[in-house]
Formats: C-alpha cells, sequence, structure tokens
C-alpha cells in the first residue's frame, strides 16, 4: 500500500490564510450590512408611516373647509354640512381622494347611535365615507355639525360633532 | 533573496493586490450607490414633505393666503398634473442640490395628491418659495387653487386691473411688480399686459384669454383661473382645469342629493334639473373654451340658489 503525503511550503500557508481571512472578512461585513439594511428599511417604513399619518392630521385640520363638507350658507370655518357628508357617503368615486383609509363623521351632541343611513337620517350617530380594513391610527377633530331644518319657518339646527381619518396603512 | 538588488514579487503580494483593490472598488461602489439612494429617499420624501405643508395654505373663509417657504439647499420642485381617473392627480417630486457628486440628479418618487391643484412652472427652483392660494367659486367653491413661485422668479404687471391690482398688493407677493408701463419693468422680469399686447404674456381681460408666447391660447373665468393661467405652462393648466371641473360635477352631484333631501323636508329648491345639467357639462369639458358656457350656467345657479330660503351652498 503506498500512502501520499502532500507536502505545502509555508508560502502556499500563508496565501491560504490570507484567502480564508479575506473570505470571512468579507462575510462578516456581508452580515453587518444586511444587519443595516433591514434596520434602515424599517426605519425607512416607519418614516413613510408617519408621513402618511401627518398627512391625515393635517387633512383633519383642514377637511371642514373643504368644498364637499363645509357649511357655506353661512360664514362659519369649523361647520361642517351634514346633509352635504350624507350625500357624499354614496359618492363612491371618494373613496380615493384624500389618501385615507379612515374618514368618518360622529356626532357627539346631541348623542345617538347607529351609522346613518335614508332610512334614520337625521337621527342616527355616525356617517362613515371610508372605511378600509386594518386602518392605522385614528386621528380626530372636533367640529360644528349643521344642518337644514324646516320647523319654525326654517334654521340652521347645528350640533357638536367629531371627524376622525387615518392615513393610509402601510404595513 | 537577500542581498541580492530587486524586489521579489511573490504571489502572496500579487493576490493581496488584487483582492486589495477588488475590496477598494467594491466598497466605492456600493457607497456612492447609497448616497445616491439617501439622496433619492430624501427628495422622495422632501415631496411628499411639500405636498403636506401645502394643506395649511389652503383657505377656509379667506378670499386669499400668501406664505414663504424656504429650504436649506436650493430645491428643485417638479410640478406635474395627470387628468385620469376621476379627479386625476396632482403629482410632486423634488431634487435637491448637492454639493458632492452630481450637482442636480433626477428628482426622488413622485407624490400623487388628488385634492391638490397647483399651478406653476414645470420646474420651480430655488431656495423659497412663495406659495399663495385663492379659492376657485362656480358658483360654488370647488377647490383651493395653489400658485407655487420661486422668490427668484419676477413678473410684472402692466395695467391690471383695480381687482387684480387691490388683490395682489393685499396679498403682498414681493416678486410681481406693478406698472403702469411695459418700459417700467425690470429686464429679468416676465412680462403681463393687460390692456395692451407684446408682453411675455398678454391677456385679454375682457375676453378672458391668456396668451403667452408660443403656446395656444387659454381662457378663464375668474381671477383664481386668470393667475393659473399666467404662473403655469398652457398645457398644464387645462389638465387643471379638466381636473377641477370633474371636481365641480362630483360636488353638483352632492349638492344634487342635498336639494332632493330638503325637498322633502319641504324645502323645495328646483335646482335639480340644472345641477344634473351642470355635472354633465362640467364632467365632459375637454379645454377651457368651453368654459364660457359652463359660467352661464354656473350664473344661473349661483342667482337661483341666492334667492332660496335654504340655501343649497
Amino acid at each position: 500500500m503506498t500512502t501520499y503525503l502532500a507536502n505545502y511550503s509555508k508560502g502556499q500557508m500563508k496565501i491560504q490564510q490570507m484567502a480564508f481571512a479575506l473570505v470571512a472578512m468579507m462575510i462578516f461585513f456581508g452580515i453587518v450590512a444586511l444587519f443595516y439594511f433591514s434596520i434602515k428599511l424599517n426605519s425607512l417604513k416607519s418614516d413613510a408611516q408617519s408621513l402618511q399619518e401627518q398627512e391625515a392630521k393635517e387633512l383633519v385640520r383642514k377637511i371642514a373647509s373643504s368644498p364637499e363638507f363645509s357649511w357655506t350658507s353661512t360664514d362659519c370655518s369649523n361647520c361642517i354640512d351634514l346633509d352635504k357628508v350624507s350625500a357624499l357617503k354614496s359618492r363612491k368615486s371618494y373613496s380615493e381622494f384624500w389618501n385615507l383609509d379612515f374618514l368618518q363623521v360622529e356626532m357627539v351632541y346631541p348623542l345617538f347611535s347607529g351609522e346613518c343611513d335614508k332610512s334614520n337620517y337625521p337621527q342616527c350617530g355616525k356617517i362613515t365615507i371610508i372605511n378600509n380594513e386594518n386602518h392605522g391610527l385614528e386621528l380626530r377633530a372636533f367640529v360644528s355639525v349643521c344642518r337644514w331644518e324646516q320647523d319654525k319657518g326654517g334654521y340652521a339646527k347645528c350640533g357638536l360633532g367629531r371627524i376622525s381619518a387615518a392615513g393610509i396603512n402601510l404595513k | 533573496m537577500k542581498g541580492k538588488r530587486g524586489f521579489e514579487f511573490s504571489f502572496a503580494w500579487l493576490f493581496s493586490i488584487i483582492v486589495g483593490a477588488m475590496i477598494i472598488f467594491l466598497a466605492i461602489y456600493a457607497t456612492t450607490n447609497y448616497v445616491k439612494t439617501e439622496r433619492t429617499i430624501q427628495d422622495t420624501e422632501l415631496g411628499k414633505k411639500l405636498g403636506i405643508i401645502l394643506s395649511p395654505v389652503e383657505t377656509s373663509l379667506e378670499s386669499g393666503k400668501t406664505q414663504l417657504i424656504s429650504f436649506p439647499t436650493e430645491t428643485r420642485m417638479y410640478n406635474d398634473c395627470s387628468p385620469s381617473g376621476t379627479f386625476g392627480a396632482q403629482r410632486i417630486s423634488t431634487a435637491t442640490k448637492s454639493g458632492v457628486g452630481e450637482e442636480w440628479r433626477l428628482p426622488g418618487e413622485i407624490s400623487s395628491f388628488h385634492n391638490k391643484y397647483i399651478f406653476s412652472k414645470p420646474i420651480v427652483q430655488g431656495n423659497s418659495y412663495i406659495i399663495f392660494s385663492k379659492p376657485i367659486e362656480l358658483p360654488f367653491k370647488i377647490a383651493d387653487l395653489i400658485y407655487i413661485l420661486s422668490k427668484d422668479q419676477k413678473f410684472c404687471f402692466v395695467n391690471p386691473p383695480r381687482e387684480i391690482e387691490d388683490e395682489l398688493t393685499s396679498l403682498r407677493i414681493s416678486n410681481i411688480n406693478l406698472t403702469s408701463s411695459i418700459s417700467d419693468c425690470p429686464s429679468e422680469s416676465e412680462s403681463v399686459c393687460f390692456t395692451n399686447t407684446g408682453c411675455d404674456i398678454d391677456v385679454s381681460y375682457e375676453g378672458k384669454s391668456v396668451k403667452k408666447k408660443y403656446s395656444d391660447r387659454v381662457y378663464f373665468e375668474t381671477t383664481s383661473l386668470l393667475y393659473g393661467a399666467i404662473f403655469s405652462e398652457s398645457k398644464d393648466y387645462e389638465c387643471q382645469l379638466r381636473r377641477l371641473m370633474n371636481r365641480a360635477s362630483e360636488l353638483s352631484w352632492i349638492y344634487y342629493s342635498k336639494s332632493l333631501s330638503l325637498s322633502s323636508k319641504g324645502c323645495n329648491s328646483n335646482l335639480e334639473a340644472n345641477l344634473a345639467i351642470y355635472a354633465n357639462e362640467t364632467f365632459s369639458i375637454d379645454n377651457s373654451l368651453r368654459l364660457k358656457n359652463i359660467a352661464i350656467d354656473s350664473d344661473i345657479i349661483g342667482r337661483k340658489n341666492d334667492d332660496l330660503s335654504c340655501k343649497l351652498f
């Protein structure tokens, strides 16, 4: 039986050592880079989400004065027209108009319960205009909610309401 | 090899130089790409933020509002209008000037807003932007129009009507000069003539049209659209007008429903037929020339509404 022994010179060993060290170094930097980019990607997602929430916050502040909501018969900057909002609910084209996942107008005072529809309006508690599943953080603002009342010769009847909105959920 | 002249270039040296060069090249390549990506991310974020901070500029009861927005570095805002979909979209993207590498890169990702209408040059460049807004009412409020000018962009309005002069004075827009003669206009400014022709932009206030050099004539109703026609390109103006009219159409249907609802409560407005016609007319607008007919119908609806005890708007 013949035995073969591999003979390595000192130089070859050094080259091998260096190659292994370089490969190990590359793997190490690769892992560090992967780790860094996964953290970065997460922070990017949360930044994008926070921008969506910021947009929703600005919208909640200003939506009462947008023409789809505003009570325009008299000068009232923070009054919304419940008759218009009720009509807006049936307009499907508005589902993506405000970049929102959730938009609702609630009656706070006088208090009623239940979602508004043609049968119970205006004796109802809320009108949901946009309601996508798994929406994010709801932001709220109080507003005056007005509608036309025909009694006593006709007058604008106003109550206290609340607008809730949530930005698009990116998760 | 000691004692001999020269240097032995062993394989170990050669190997380390080649691999070292490869590592350095990869590091430089990765860093450059990383910096480019970071710039794109920052520009994208800035575009979105710019769109968001435009919301407080919009009016509620005011007839106009002005605001100055400053950026830490020189910034380009790309304003684009898309008419597709029910409401179309206002597309905004930005690019910032950099002292390292390429001075200007392509803008970041586009942020779309369906409820904004910006009138400006396709690219607005500068450290500070003057932003002012005005509502458009035909006959009800349709939206707030936002006008964006770079602080370096100068306009010279020659003999504007009293209404425009008063409004611009009260809005305190510093880069719009009001003069009585074209010769008084600063050389670097864009001249806008109201009573005569020969300026960069000629306005026919009576004929309700605006003609820019090398552009098609566009038509307007209300001063908010007049500013829009002056500050934006004719192609963008027509696109934004279509978006605005589509929103007017949707709003007409909302008022139509409100009118039906009020009728059932005993307050009959008799405006349903007018609103339905108006909704169809505004929805089918394809160019600003048709604004004249829309304005006539708008006027009729507005006057009928004024006579109502329970006003629709």
